[in-house]
């Protein structure tokens, strides 16, 4: 197989759902800014080169169905030839879309794809708009459709993840977000513009355009603050709305382009996908997800955990991503996780979470001078994602 | 001119200026609540709009955190808006009503009734809500056009729940400015009038603060304690159960002083002025401001252990220590308990010949003195005092309808012996031959007259319609221990149910379907109401749960099945008679009571209605079709042929979701909100006006050429909606916010409201709905955590979570 090259990777910022700045800016504007951008800021590319695209989304419904990879190229001025498709792995769509795009490139089957994700959370909230689970197969195995947050509580309740030490590794990604802000160090953040629904003096309303550049949801805490709040999901429970990843609308891309294009149009290439692997858990407890997926990916790229200089771990509650640093003994490696906060400051857009770690991941390595980094997140129904990427 | 209220205004926004704005906004009046920019302002504060209408905010968010609240509905505060007297006082020139609530001071209402007088539109009603300052002190000097549209209303806390509204006519009040507003205050707002006198404190107050001091100067002289006396004056008496000091406790001693003294200062020839000097330990009360639930200790105080139990405390007011509550008992009142009706509870009390009765009677006796002596000082007839006791008190009679219940003459033979002074009026009446203050005759209600000594009749609204005085005028057609059919008048009927709480039992339905065979030959429509008493009262508590407990603990579930068929045929075949059938709910309309609304035709509802399934709180289900028609006042909400292209989980969800987790609605507003009542249902403001305005709708609905409704199948959201509620209950159970056996009783409910195993989107016949609900039901009474349910709420009336 011929070898493939990440040659951009940019994110739009992460905003709140609902109460966010991207409350009623639609997933298809979000999503197109970012391609149309990722191709116009890499020198020397521009959108007749793009085969295809690879668009990870959780709930590709409603505003975010009618694939939304196709739509989103259109939308983004692609030329008719660019193809597109929605793909989703829940919270790894993003990811796995990178992925693909990634195959594509190295099976010789395309010469440049776009991999990314978007979620806009705010117009399709979970569990879409419409779920429907099988009424036997519900009857006999709930836990198929379990909600997040009890999966949440689940593994707190099971390995023993204490109150405090999730509302202390919330803080903490919350002070590394507001320090990344505000020293400018999310370098893969693109202002992006949005819109909102304005009443004029006549009663009308009019759709007015401004300009998003950071973060919306960070938000300064303590342990003691964030200990005041009530459990959100079960009565004496100790998984809150503070120690659980915001839900959030965003989007990001990565471009992946093959060795020989990169060559032949002067690309540079930023990095590769060394590995990329998926795994089954138990549905009922899917926040253990990266404790399986981390091994399986390190094993497959023949790397150790000390190889690692960037570690980007979902954060989508803190007491799986806590369980998940202690089985994996990842405790010495604390400041190559997540440098910059994770999902319980700076949100988790599901299905666009894969594409904007790995533009983090990216960033951060750049930023750290290091050499390789993994972005790992747990999935919905009970799965784990990871993959290894090397700066180049 | 046509007068209207378009917009009022409330001035001042405290505990009263807001709970008369929240009811004015309930009726859909426009309301300005103004109060006073705050004096403590900073200097960067003085032009920041938000600063000086701080107060105003306060007060009107404070009305929207009461609890039991103030709004039916919290939107309606949507209708209100907030200002200050300075920079607000110009939009008072829009509004139809003023109503100034501000602090009790005479100089402060005087002034601001001088900003009113500039500002207001000619022709502009202006009211004071004081309780005690004379109407003359306030008005003096004003303009004319003033003063002829001025007038007292006075309303009593909670605005919302108490029914009394004191109309107080000024000197110069024109009588269409007092019309309109009676009318506006009955009709509109659902209050009872009282006309009273511009006399200190008015009818309710003066009598019922004379009452509490005579009491509490009693209770020293006697050596009564403190829980005594409020076991006396309870519910034995048809009082409420906070009798005597818990009431005061609720409403704050230092108003309860405020009233006394303002009774004391103005009123120098008032005979019992002495027992409106409250005893010593009061004003030490004061001083250590203990003044009750506002600050969380009063004449009872409760504290919690570390364990969070309660620990309830009571004063002793000889040691002014708090003690533990002992519950006190005395034989009569014990008695009284066992006894049904009010006039044989007071029978038992007043001639009860322990230290209780003797008290009781010695209080009865004195109070009656007092009551007659008022007549005509405070108000021209019995009526208006009584009424002012049980509306403004939540008395269930006032003093003369007591002293008619104990006998006027035994009372005053008593009163005689005993050495007591009897009031000249009723010694007059009774020397005229005349034994009793009121009386029903040919289903009109008299009262006894002093000034004319004759009977006159008790006014009475033109639409309203009394049970009672139809019953009273031979008119009921068909009656048995458990529900009346009652002839209102004009070929309608009303069956009325007359069980313990309106408990549905096997005769009410037994009688429904005589009542359909009765009015389907003689009628053009039938009324389902009934007049119960209480605070709130229930319109039917529910189905009668002793007969269903017994059933299932003799596992008679052929006959349950049976009861069930029987209820719902019923209501189907009201449903589908060729007359309209309104029910008329009021209060509580819980579990059955509900159902049988839910069947009706319509519903005309009184504004305050607490409304709900509740059936899983006792582990079964509504099986009287109650589970099917709420999902029918959902889907059928819909426009036609929508429902088949309509995602049904939107409306499946929150309609399973009322019954499994039994919510009851606050009021009537939110009922609607609830889905129980649909767009054609209405909300009536004044309970009295319930059955008559429920007459009307049948009437209305005749002439407008009555069709009964065709049957047609459901559409259900079949087996898709037990998949989502399997897997959300899923979650809950997880979370701790049910038990195994509410998630059991949820999920058969969900499957009995989606239509069983059937494709989503499926229309199924109303019949097959039906069975559902009953084979649940009678599954449910198989269970023994059902039956553990139901022996738990009869024994101890609170829902077991097992």
């Amino acid at each position: 197989m011929r070898d493939a090259y990440i040659v951009q990777s940019i994110r739009t910022p992460g905003c709140k759902q609902n109460k966010g700045l991207f409350n009623q800016t639609r997933p298809e504007e979000l999503i197109s800014f970012i391609m149309k951008t990722a191709v116009e800021r890499t020198p020397n590319l521009t959108p007749d080169h793009i085969d295809d695209v690879m668009l990870g989304c959780a709930f590709p419904e409603a505003e975010q169905g009618l694939n939304l990879g196709r739509v989103a190229a259109k939308m983004a001025g692609f030329p008719d030839k660019v193809s597109g498709a929605t793909v989703n792995r829940f919270c790894a769509s993003g990811l796995e879309a990178i992925a693909l795009a990634f195959m594509r490139v190295r099976m010789g089957w395309s010469d440049i794809t776009i991999g990314g994700g978007v979620e806009s959370m705010s117009f399709v909230p979970m569990p879409g708009n419409m779920p429907r689970p099988h009424p036997e197969y519900a009857r006999t195995n709930p836990e198929m459709y379990v909600s997040m947050g009890i999966t949440a509580e689940n593994v707190a309740a099971r390995y023993n993840i204490s109150r405090e030490d999730q509302d202390n590794f919330a803080a903490d990604s919350q002070a590394k977000a507001a320090n990344a802000r505000d020293n400018g160090l999310f370098t893969e953040i693109i202002p992006t513009p949005a819109y909102k629904y304005v009443k004029q003096a006549d009663g009308t309303y009019t759709k007015e355009q401004f300009m998003v550049e950071h973060d919306d949801g960070i938000r300064v805490s303590t342990a003691e603050g964030l200990g005041k709040l009530r459990p959100a999901f079960s009565a004496g429970g100790v998984v809150t709305a503070g120690n659980s990843s915001q839900t959030t609308d965003g989007a990001a891309v990565s471009i992946i382009a093959s060795k020989e294009k990169c060559d032949a149009l002067g690309l540079k290439p930023m990095a590769k996908l060394v590995a990329y692997t998926t795994i089954g858990c138990k549905s009922d407890e899917m926040g253990v997800g990266p404790r399986y997926a981390i091994p399986k990916v390190l094993a497959q790229a023949g790397l150790t955990i000390a190889d690692m200089d960037i570690i980007e771990l979902n954060e989508a509650f803190a007491s799986q991503a806590l369980y998940c640093i202690r089985e994996l003994k990842l405790e010495p490696y604390m400041d190559k996780i997540n440098i910059h906060g994770g999902a319980i400051a700076l949100g988790h857009p599901l299905g666009c979470t894969g594409a904007k770690l790995t533009a983090t991941c990216l960033a951060n390595l750049k930023e750290v001078n290091g050499r390789y980094g993994i972005v790992s997140m747990c999935v919905g129904g009970g799965m784990g994602a990871a993959a290894i990427f090397e700066r180049l | 001119m046509i007068r209207k209220v378009r917009q009022a205004a409330v001035i001042g926004s405290g505990i009263m200026g807001g709970g008369i704005a929240a009811l004015l906004a309930g009726a859909g009046v426009k309301v300005q609540l103004l109060d006073i920019v705050p004096f403590d302002l900073k200097a960067e504060e003085k032009n920041d709009p938000t600063a000086r209408n701080r107060l105003v905010k306060a007060g009107l968010d404070g009305a929207l955190a009461s609890f039991p609240s103030l709004f039916f509905n919290k939107k309606d505060a949507g209708l209100i808006t907030i200002g200050n007297l300075e920079d607000d006082i110009e939009t008072l020139s829009e509004c139809d009503w003023i109503i100034e609530v501000v602090v009790e001071n005479l100089g402060i209402k005087r002034d601001l009734f001088t900003k009113i007088e500039h500002v207001r539109k000619p022709g502009a009603i202006v009211s004071t809500n004081t309780s005690g300052i004379p109407l003359k002190d306030i008005c003096e000097g004003f303009s004319k056009d003033f003063k002829s549209h001025f007038m007292g209303t006075h309303f009593f806390n909670p605005v919302r729940y108490m029914h009394l509204l004191e109309l107080i006519p000024g000197a110069d009040t024109l009588p269409e400015i007092l019309e309109f507003i009676a009318a506006f205050g009955e009709k509109n707002l659902g209050k009872g009038i009282v006309w009273a006198k511009d006399t200190p404190n008015f009818v309710g107050n003066r009598i019922g603060i004379q009452g509490i001091g005579a009491i509490m100067k009693a209770m020293v002289e006697e050596g009564m304690t403190i829980p005594e006396v409020d076991a006396i004056f309870g519910p034995a008496l048809g009082r409420p159960k906070t009798a005597i000091f818990k009431t005061v406790d609720l409403v704050g001693l230092d108003t309860v002083i405020h009233v006394c003294k303002n009774s004391y200062d103005l009123c120098p020839d008032d005979e019992q002025r002495a027992a409106l000097i409250l005893p010593e330990f009061i004003d030490k009360m004061a001083e250590k401001n203990l003044l009750g639930n506002k600050t969380q200790a009063g004449f009872y105080k409760t504290d919690l252990t570390p364990e969070w139990k309660k620990l309830r405390k009571v004063l002793n007011p000889s040691t002014m220590e708090y003690e533990d509550l002992v519950r006190p008992s005395f034989p009569c009142i014990d008695a009284a308990k066992k006894r049904t009706t009010l006039k044989e509870k007071v029978d038992c009390v007043l001639n009860g010949d322990d230290k209780g009765g003797k008290f009781a009677w010695k209080m009865a006796a004195n109070s009656f003195q007092y009551a007659a002596n008022r007549v005509p000082e405070i108000a021209d007839t019995i009526i208006e005092i009584d009424n002012s006791m049980k509306w403004g008190y939540n008395f269930e009679m006032g003093p003369f309808e007591i002293w008619d219940a104990y006998g006027v003459k035994a009372a005053v033979d008593r009163m005689d012996k005993e050495g007591l002074d009897v009031p000249a009026n009723v010694k007059q009446m009774l020397e005229k031959g005349n034994t009793c203050f009121y009386k029903l005759e040919n289903g009109i209600n008299y009262y006894y007259d002093f000034s004319s000594d004759a009977y006159k009749v008790v006014p009475t609204g033109k639409s309203r319609v009394s049970i009672a005085a139809a019953k009273g005028n031979n008119k009921t057609v068909m009656a048995n221990k458990s529900a009346s059919l009652v002839d209102i008048g004009d070929d309608v009927f009303c069956i009325e149910f007359h069980t313990k709480m309106n408990a549905i039992n096997e005769e009410i339905m037994d009688s429904i379907g005589e009542a359909l065979d009765y009015v389907d030959k003689n009628g053009v429509g039938l009324v389902i109401g009934n007049e119960a008493g209480g605070m709130p009262g229930a319109f039917s508590a529910g189905a009668d749960l002793s007969f269903v407990s017994k059933l299932c603990h003799d596992k008679r579930y052929t006959d349950i099945e049976a009861f069930l068929k029987k209820g719902q045929a019923g209501i189907q075949r009201a449903k589908y008679s060729p007359f309209p059938i309104i029910a008329a709910p009021y209060g509580m309309v819980l579990g059955g009571g509900c159902e049988v609304c839910l069947g009706a035709d319509r519903i005309v509802a009184h504004s305050e209605l607490y409304m709900g399934l509740v059936e899983i709180g006792v582990g079964l289900l509504p099986a009287g079709g109650g589970t099917m028609n709420l999902w029918k006042k959902y889907i059928t909400a819909l426009p036609a042929k929508t429902a088949q292209d309509t995602d049904l989980a939107k409306f499946f969800v929150p309609a399973f979701m009322k019954i499994a987790m039994a919510a009851v609605s606050m009021s009537a507003a939110q009922a609607r909100g609830n889905g129980f009542l649909g767009q054609a249902d209405r909300i009536v403001f004044n309970r009295d006006n319930l059955i008559g305005e429920a007459k009307k709708e049948v009437l209305k609905m005749v002439d407008d050429g009555y069709i009964p409704p065709a049957r047609q199948p459901l559409i259900v959201m079949g087996d898709a909606g037990q998949g989502m509620v399997d897997s959300e209950i899923f979650n809950l159970l997880n979370g701790g916010f049910m038990s195994e056996y509410d998630a059991f009783l949820a999920k058969r409910i969900a499957y009995v409201m989606s239509g069983g195993e059937v494709k989503t989107g499926s229309a199924i016949d109303e019949e097959t709905l039906l069975k559902l609900e009953r084979d649940a039901f009678v599954d449910f009474c198989k269970e023994e955590k059902t039956i553990a349910r139901i022996d738990h709420m009869l024994k101890t009336g609170k829902p077991l979570r097992n």
